[in-house]
C-alpha cells in the first residue's frame, strides 16, 4: 500500500464496499471531483475497475485486532469521512459470525474512530430496528424507541450496533455522526431479504392481517447515502420512499400468489423451512407481515443540509423491481435523475 | 396519481418484441440490445460499451468514466467484467420473472381487482371504499333507517374533531357516523374514525376498517390527521363503551384520560359533539364472558339475545332505529390556547364538560322516542 497523501479534496473510507449501497457510493464518489481518495474496505474487492481514486483494502471486521488496523488506515490516509455500511442484507444461519460482524464490528469501527477521529461518521441502518409492533403509530419518527425484535438476531444485532453509535455520538460531540435508517430497499439490481422474499412466486399472508408497507427505491437510497456523505447533518434520519401500500396490494402488483394461513401454521411452517434453509427469512420476520413498521421521512426532507426527498413512488419502485417500464418508455431512474 | 395508472398492468408481453420491458430496454441489464455492442471476443457478447466507451450516468452506466482515452476506458470495463465474473451476481431476469408469463400477468390483473394501487398515508383505499359502499348504504338507509341532524355544524373544509358515544359489540356506530357525513353533508367529506386496538387488530375486520378509512387510535396518528386538515372521529369511551351492558345503555363511560381534549387544544381543532342513539339496541349486550375470551385474543365474548345462540349470524345487528345528532362546534383552542393542553386539571374539566353535553344530547334524542323498546325498533 502506498500512502498516497491527498493534496486536496476529501478522503472517504467505506466499510461494506461490496454491498449494494457501498458499491453505489463508490461509483458516485469516483465521479465527484470533490473527493480525492476513496478507501473501499471489505473482505473482497468491489466490482469496480481499479485505477481510479478508489483503493481496495482488505479489512475483515470480525478480526479481533481490526480496530488498530483501521486506526492506522485512518491516520495514514487522513480519512475525513467514515461510512460504516458493513451490515448483512439478509438473515443468516451463521448467527455468531453475524454478531461478530455487525455488533462487534461496529465496536471496532468506533474504537478506531475514537482513536483517530474523522470529521464525519455515517452509519447505514434500517427501519427494521423499530420493529413491527401492534402499538406502532402509522409513522415512526426518528425519536421512536428502537424495539428491535424479540427473537430476531438479524434485527437485534443492528439495534445493538446502532445504540453503540448513538452512545459514541453523545460522547464525541466533535464528530458529526449521522445514522441513515433505510426502509426496505427494492430495485432492479439490489439483492436483500425483501427482494428474495418477493422473488418467490408465492408469499405467505397472515390470515386476516394486512399491514401497510413501505419501500425505498435503490437509486433513491444510493442518492440519499451520497447526500449524507457530502452534507453536514447529524443524528438519525429515516430514508423512505414515497407512499405506502397494503401488503396484499404489494403482492398483487408483483403478481405473487398470496397464501393465507393462520399464524400458528405460518410460524411452524416457516420454522421448519428456515431450519432446512428453504426460505431466506426466519419466523420472526412474520411479525412484519402482521404489524406496521412504517417510518416517517419528514426529518430527512426538512433537514436543510440533507434535504432528501424520494423521487419514486412505492408503485414505481415495485414496477421497477419487476422490470416493467412506465408507458412512455423512459425508465423511472432516468426520469428521476432528469 | 390516478387510477388510470392501473392501465399499465396490461403492459404488452415481452415476447411480442415490445420495448416496455426492462430486459430489452434498460441498459443496466448487460444484454441490452439497444446499445452498440463491441465485439470483445472471449468475454462473450453481453459486454456493451457506448460509442466512446461511455454510458450516460443517468442510465446507470457510470462504471465507465467519460475519459477521452477510449483504450483505458475499455480496459477498465474489461477489468470490471472480469471482476463480475469472479463474483457472479444472481441474473436479474431469472430473479424477477416467473415462468408462464402470460398466466402471471393475467393473475396480476385479477389480483388488483377491487383495490387501487395508491392508498393514502393511513391506508385508505378509494376502490375498496367504493366496493363496500353498498353495504353501508344498505345499513344506513334500510337497516338502521338513520336520521342524521345537525350536519350543518360540520365545516366543509378544515380540521375538526368529532367526539361521539360508543356502543355495540362491533363498531357499526363509527361506520354510520362516517357514512352520514359522506352521504348527507354537502361537501361529502371523509371522516377518519379512530379505531381502538382490539378492533384494529381483529383478523379480517381490522384490515377492512383500515382500507375504508379507519386509523388505529393513537395520539400521534390523530395529531397527524388533524394537521392534514382531516375530519377525525373519536370515541373516547373506547373499549369501555363497547363493553357496556344492557342495563347501562346510554350512560356514558369515563372519557379516557382526556386525550381528545389535549389533541383539540394542540392542533387548534374545533370539537363537534356527536350523539348516536340506536346502537345500544342493535346489539344489546345482556352479559359478557371474559374468562375464555382472553385466550382467543379478544377482551370478552358478548352475550346478546342472538349471540352466541345463532352462531356467527348472531353478530348481525338488530334493525333498531338510529338517530345521529351533530352538535355545534366547540372551539377550545380559541378559548384556552394550545398551552392549556399541559394543564391536567383543565383538560379533565373540559373532557367532563363535553361528556355531559353529549349525555344531554342523548337524553334529548331518547325523550323523542315514545316507548323505550318498541320505538327503538319501529321508530
Amino acid at each position: 500500500m502506498s500512502p498516497a497523501a491527498p493534496s486536496s479534496g476529501r478522503v472517504v473510507a467505506v466499510t461494506g464496499a461490496c454491498t449494494y449501497l457501498g458499491g453505489e457510493l463508490l461509483r458516485r464518489l469516483e465521479e465527484d471531483p470533490r473527493y480525492s481518495k476513496v478507501l473501499a474496505l471489505d473482505i473482497r474487492p468491489p466490482a469496480l475497475a481499479p485505477g481510479g481514486k478508489v483503493e481496495f483494502i482488505k479489512v475483515d471486521l470480525t478480526q479481533p485486532t481490526v480496530d488498530a488496523e483501521l486506526a492506522t488506515l485512518l491516520s495514514r490516509y487522513k480519512v475525513d469521512t467514515f461510512v460504516h455500511g458493513a451490515f448483512l442484507s439478509h438473515p443468516t444461519h451463521a448467527a455468531e459470525w453475524a454478531h461478530e460482524l455487525e455488533d462487534v464490528g461496529t465496536m471496532h469501527v468506533l474504537n478506531a474512530c475514537a482513536g483517530v477521529p474523522p470529521r464525519r461518521l455515517v452509519m447505514i441502518s434500517t427501519t427494521l430496528v423499530y420493529g413491527a409492533h401492534p402499538k406502532n403509530p402509522n409513522f415512526l419518527s426518528e425519536e421512536s424507541e428502537l424495539r428491535g425484535h424479540r427473537d430476531s438476531r438479524f434485527v437485534n444485532d443492528k439495534v445493538r450496533a446502532e445504540k453503540q453509535v448513538q452512545r459514541f455520538a453523545r460522547e464525541h460531540a466533535d464528530i458529526e455522526v449521522c445514522i441513515l435508517r433505510f426502509a426496505p430497499i427494492l430495485g432492479p439490481t439490489i439483492s436483500n431479504m425483501y427482494t428474495r422474499f418477493f422473488s418467490r412466486p408465492v408469499a405467505p399472508v397472515m390470515m386476516g392481517h394486512d399491514p401497510l408497507m413501505q419501500f425505498v427505491h435503490e437509486q433513491d437510497a444510493a442518492f440519499a447515502l451520497t447526500r449524507a456523505v457530502e452534507a453536514r447533518c447529524t443524528g438519525a434520519f429515516n430514508i423512505v420512499g414515497k407512499g405506502v401500500l397494503p401488503y396484499t396490494t404489494v403482492l398483487a402488483l408483483l403478481g405473487r400468489v398470496p397464501v393465507p394461513m393462520p399464524q400458528i401454521v405460518a410460524r411452524q411452517l416457516t420454522k421448519v423451512l428456515w431450519a432446512t434453509q428453504l426460505v431466506g427469512s426466519p419466523p420472526s420476520f412474520l411479525d412484519f407481515l402482521l404489524y406496521l413498521c412504517v417510518a416517517d421521512g419528514q426529518k430527512a426532507r426538512r433537514d436543510p443540509s440533507l434535504a432528501f426527498s424520494p423521487r419514486l413512488s412505492i408503485k414505481r419502485t415495485i414496477l421497477d423491481f419487476l422490470g416493467i417500464a412506465p408507458e412512455d418508455g423512459a425508465t423511472d431512474v432516468a426520469r428521476a435523475q432528469a | 396519481m390516478t387510477d388510470d395508472d392501473n392501465d399499465e398492468l396490461e403492459a404488452p408481453p415481452r415476447d411480442e418484441g415490445n420495448d416496455d420491458w426492462y430486459g430489452d430496454a434498460d441498459p443496466r441489464v448487460p444484454d441490452a440490445s439497444g446499445w452498440p455492442v463491441r465485439d470483445l471476443g472471449f468475454l462473450g457478447d453481453d459486454v456493451y460499451l457506448g460509442e466512446e466507451g461511455h454510458v450516460p450516468p443517468e442510465m446507470g452506466g457510470s462504471y465507465v468514466p467519460s475519459a477521452p482515452d477510449v483504450d483505458s476506458a475499455e480496459l477498465r470495463e474489461l477489468e470490471r467484467r472480469m471482476e463480475q465474473h469472479r463474483t457472479p451476481v444472481f441474473p436479474i431476469d431469472l430473479r424477477r420473472r416467473l415462468p408462464l408469463e402470460g398466466v402471471w400477468r393475467r393473475w396480476r390483473a385479477l389480483a388488483m381487482w377491487g383495490r387501487s394501487d395508491v392508498v393514502d398515508d393511513f391506508g385508505r383505499d378509494p376502490r375498496a371504499t367504493a366496493r363496500w359502499e353498498w353495504l353501508f348504504e344498505f345499513l344506513y338507509s334500510r337497516w338502521f333507517r338513520v336520521q342524521a341532524s345537525g350536519l350543518e355544524h360540520i365545516p366543509s373544509r378544515g380540521r375538526a374533531l368529532l367526539v361521539a358515544n360508543h356502543a355495540g359489540s362491533l363498531p357499526y356506530d363509527s361506520a354510520m357516523v362516517m357514512h352520514a357525513v359522506r352521504r348527507d353533508h354537502p361537501a361529502r367529506r371523509d371522516v377518519r374514525p379512530l379505531v381502538e386496538d382490539t378492533v384494529f387488530h381483529l383478523p379480517f375486520l381490522g384490515p377492512i376498517m383500515n382500507r375504508i378509512g379507519g386509523v388505529r387510535a393513537d395520539p400521534e396518528n390523530a395529531e397527524r390527521l388533524l394537521l392534514k386538515d382531516e375530519l377525525v372521529a373519536v370515541f373516547p369511551e373506547g373499549e369501555k363503551g363497547m363493553g357496556k351492558l344492557w342495563k347501562d345503555r346510554y350512560r356514558l363511560q369515563r372519557f379516557g384520560r382526556g386525550g381528545f381534549v389535549k389533541l383539540a387544544l394542540r392542533t387548534n381543532a374545533p370539537i363537534i359533539p356527536v350523539a348516536v342513539v340506536g346502537a345500544e339496541e342493535a346489539a344489546p349486550m345482556l352479559g359478557k364472558v371474559t374468562w375464555f375470551a382472553k385466550n382467543i385474543g379478544i377482551p370478552w365474548i358478548p352475550v346478546t339475545p342472538t349471540f352466541p345462540w345463532l352462531g356467527p349470524a348472531g353478530l348481525l345487528p338488530l334493525p333498531s332505529k338510529w338517530y345521529v345528532q351533530f352538535g355545534a362546534p366547540i372551539d377550545l383552542g380559541a378559548a384556552h390556547g394550545p398551552a392549556a393542553a399541559e394543564d391536567r386539571l383543565l383538560v379533565n374539566k373540559l373532557a367532563e364538560q363535553i361528556r355531559t353535553q353529549i349525555q344531554t344530547m342523548i337524553e334529548g334524542l331518547l325523550s323523542q322516542r315514545r316507548s323505550p323498546v318498541l320505538s327503538a325498533f319501529l321508530g
